[in-house]
């Protein structure tokens, strides 16, 4: 045996390897297909775990707010949204005249009953703000202007602005349109007497929230809710000054209002993250979920395959082949098999996750669900790859451990 | 002229002025082997004891042609596995040219059965992807042997058992009797001491079957045979046919 030979093995291995995958075209193709679905398998379920993780985060992150004041415990789901701030207004106004702060506004959650017919009500969260802005991006119509405060003494009972901005999916669900009247309501009790114009359809708090929501001026949210008397908010948001520091800020402010949380707008999106460990959970879940799903489906396919071979395999032993070289033989087919899976599945990994965004978006009314960060590709690639080398190599071990001429004569 | 050439080689093989000169190709000692327990993984699981041979000594010299025949479960395949190092007896020893086969490793014990034993299968088994040559290269693989060595040996070997127009067919491109003349030209790629078939014309009709006989007997010329069969036209072939009853040898023929 020279120097040479395992080098010339190994050729011979490959070359014996890619020749039964030539020669049984089928075969290949069906076995390169199941490992594309493994590989999505991952990726989507993967890419979902992830969206899932981050919606509450990007929606935080698309409120842009520096800082971020409330009182533990903040639901951002809005089921039972506790309002913890009183004087909202008064507090907004007081934080805008500080220096530091460029701009500070309140911001209330109510569950509510929404229903272009008094009788016909769907429950629903509405957040309630100052104003709308550019960042809504209204799918139709648009939004309402900052509303006045009452004055100081005055308490109207009727909502003043009395307009409303719909998610797209409440819109639908109610069959409204903008310039359409729907009642707003804590209780189905009291929807028929509170009036609203719709002015614009947008899911911008939607996403903020995780659910599909309405937008109303908030003095009006009080009025409905029945807290205008303590003007009651779940958040206060500021913007700092440019060139003011938020940690500083947010100690000035943590300082000066010692009962509520003040966070900045990353430790408020850790918090409300850590709030939710329902989400945390499925999100792990479904990334779990993928990498154990896939690999099985890999590591049954692979088994498979070398049980269809092992006539042959048996055959390879008994005229003297190693064990080494026919798992050699095996482990060649799973990379050839694992690297074609890996690309088409890989490849096909965007166009499916879009798809599913439209369909996600459609249906629930979110915006990129299905997150695709480059750790998603690289672990579904990875598990084409190295599962289906490294468990048809085994497998091909096994097997080549257990032949007798017996299976040949079966 | 196949009885005449085998009966030469079979009787100047069996004098015993050869037997200390040159080990025998196959020496069989006392050999005993249950299924069911040692002797490898053999249908591991299965608890029952099955005795396959018991107290079977058989000395099979080179250049001879030994036939095995009995009824189904009588030992036949057994001794085969026995001879190739398949199976480890649970009791008595195998000798292959010399080397005692029970006290090796597995891989040294497939190592020997590459170097010495050739096998010739009832049902060929050839690599459907793999041409008539690459099939018979296939041994040869394992030594290292370089890819143009391979193709020359395989060459040749096709040419000598009459296929040197088939080398680069596929299986599912040759007759049943051209896959077992492919397959014996396998048999013969590491150039054994001892070539074992098992039922080797089961697949094949009578005027095919005889070519491989032929075959097989020229093979025996050089070197030992052992073939298990239910065939009498394919036992005729041999210089002695050993008749098993229940793992035991109740005839060793002549």
């Amino acid at each position: 045996m020279g120097l040479l030979s395992p080098f010339v093995r190994t050729r011979a291995v490959i070359g014996i390897a890619l020749a039964q995958l030539r020669r049984s075209p089928g075969r290949t193709v069906l076995a390169v297909l199941a490992v594309t679905l493994s590989v999505l398998a991952i990726t989507l379920l993967a890419s979902l775990g992830v969206g899932v993780v981050e919606v509450g985060e990007t929606g935080l992150d698309n409120a842009d707010r520096d800082i971020w004041i409330s009182s533990d415990p903040v639901d951002p789901s809005a089921n039972g949204a506790e309002n913890p701030i009183p004087d909202a207004h008064g507090t907004s106004a007081a934080l805008t005249e500080r220096d530091d702060i460029s701009s500070a506004a309140p911001l209330a959650m109510h569950e509510v009953y929404i229903g272009t017919e008094p009788d016909q009500l769907e429950r629903t969260t509405a957040v309630g703000v100052q104003e709308t802005h550019d960042g809504f991006d209204f799918e139709a119509g648009s939004g309402f202007d900052r509303a006045e405060l009452p004055d100081e003494g005055e308490r109207p009972t009727e909502p003043q602005t009395a307009e409303i901005v719909l998610d797209p999916q409440v819109a639908e669900d109610a069959g409204a349109d903008v310039g359409d009247t729907v009642y707003v309501g804590t209780s189905r009790q009291t929807a028929p007497e509170y009036e609203f114009t719709v002015v614009g359809v947008a899911s911008y708090y939607s996403q903020f929230l995780g659910t599909p929501a309405a937008t109303v001026p908030l003095p009006d949210l009080q009025i409905v809710a029945g807290t205008t008397g303590t003007d009651r908010a779940t958040f206060i948001t500021a913007d700092v000054e440019d060139g003011a520091d938020q940690g500083a800020v947010r100690d000035d402010l943590a300082t000066e209002y010692r009962e509520y949380d003040v966070r900045t707008s990353e430790e408020q999106i850790e918090a409300m993250v850590a709030e939710q460990p329902l989400v945390l959970a499925s999100g792990m879940t479904l990334v779990g979920l993928a990498v154990v799903g896939g690999s099985v489906l890999t590591i049954n396919l692979f088994a498979l395959m070398v049980t269809q071979q092992r006539r042959e395999l048996a055959a390879l032993r008994a005229i003297g082949l190693s064990r080494g070289l026919l798992s050699g033989m095996i482990a060649v087919q799973g990379l050839v098999i694992g690297l074609l899976g890996g690309i088409v599945g890989v490849a096909a990994t965007p166009l499916l996750a879009d798809g599913l965004n439209r369909v996600a978006l459609s249906l629930v009314g979110f915006e990129n669900l299905l997150r695709t960060p480059v750790e998603v590709y690289v672990a579904g690639f990875a598990l084409a790859l190295i599962v289906g080398t490294v468990v048809a190599g085994i497998t091909g071990w096994r097997v080549g451990r257990t032949l007798k001429l017996e299976h040949l004569e079966q | 002229m196949i009885h005449r050439v085998l009966g030469t080689l079979a009787s100047s093989a069996s004098q015993p002025a050869d037997d200390h000169r040159t080990p025998p190709a196959v020496r069989l000692a006392d050999v005993t082997h249950e299924y069911g327990t040692g002797g490898g993984r053999f249908r591991s699981g299965d608890r029952r004891t099955v005795t396959a041979l018991r107290n079977v000594s058989v000395t099979i010299q080179p250049g001879e042609i030994v036939g095995l025949e009995g009824p189904s479960g009588s030992g036949k395949s057994t001794i085969l596995h026995l001879v190739a190092g398949l199976l480890v007896p649970t009791s008595g020893s195998v000798e292959l040219h010399g080397t005692e086969l029970s006290a090796l490793s597995n891989r040294k014990r497939t190592r020997a059965r590459r170097q010495h034993v050739g096998i010739v299968f009832q049902h060929f088994h050839l690599l459907p992807s793999l041409s008539a040559r690459a099939n018979v290269a296939l041994p040869l693989v394992q030594t290292g042997v370089s890819k143009r060595k391979r193709r020359r040996r395989a060459t040749e070997l096709l040419e000598r058992v009459g296929l040197g127009d088939r080398t680069t067919h596929l299986p599912s491109e040759l007759s049943g009797g051209e896959c077992q003349r492919v397959a014996i030209a396998r048999a013969l790629a590491t150039d054994p001491d001892v070539v074992i078939a098992d039922e080797p014309t089961g697949e094949l009709d009578t005027a095919t079957g005889e070519t491989v006989l032929e075959l097989l007997t020229e093979i025996g010329r050089e070197r030992a045979v052992v073939l298990a069969s239910h065939d009498e036209a394919t036992l005729a072939v041999a210089d002695r046919v050993l008749t098993l009853r229940d793992g035991r040898v109740v005839s060793d023929g002549g």
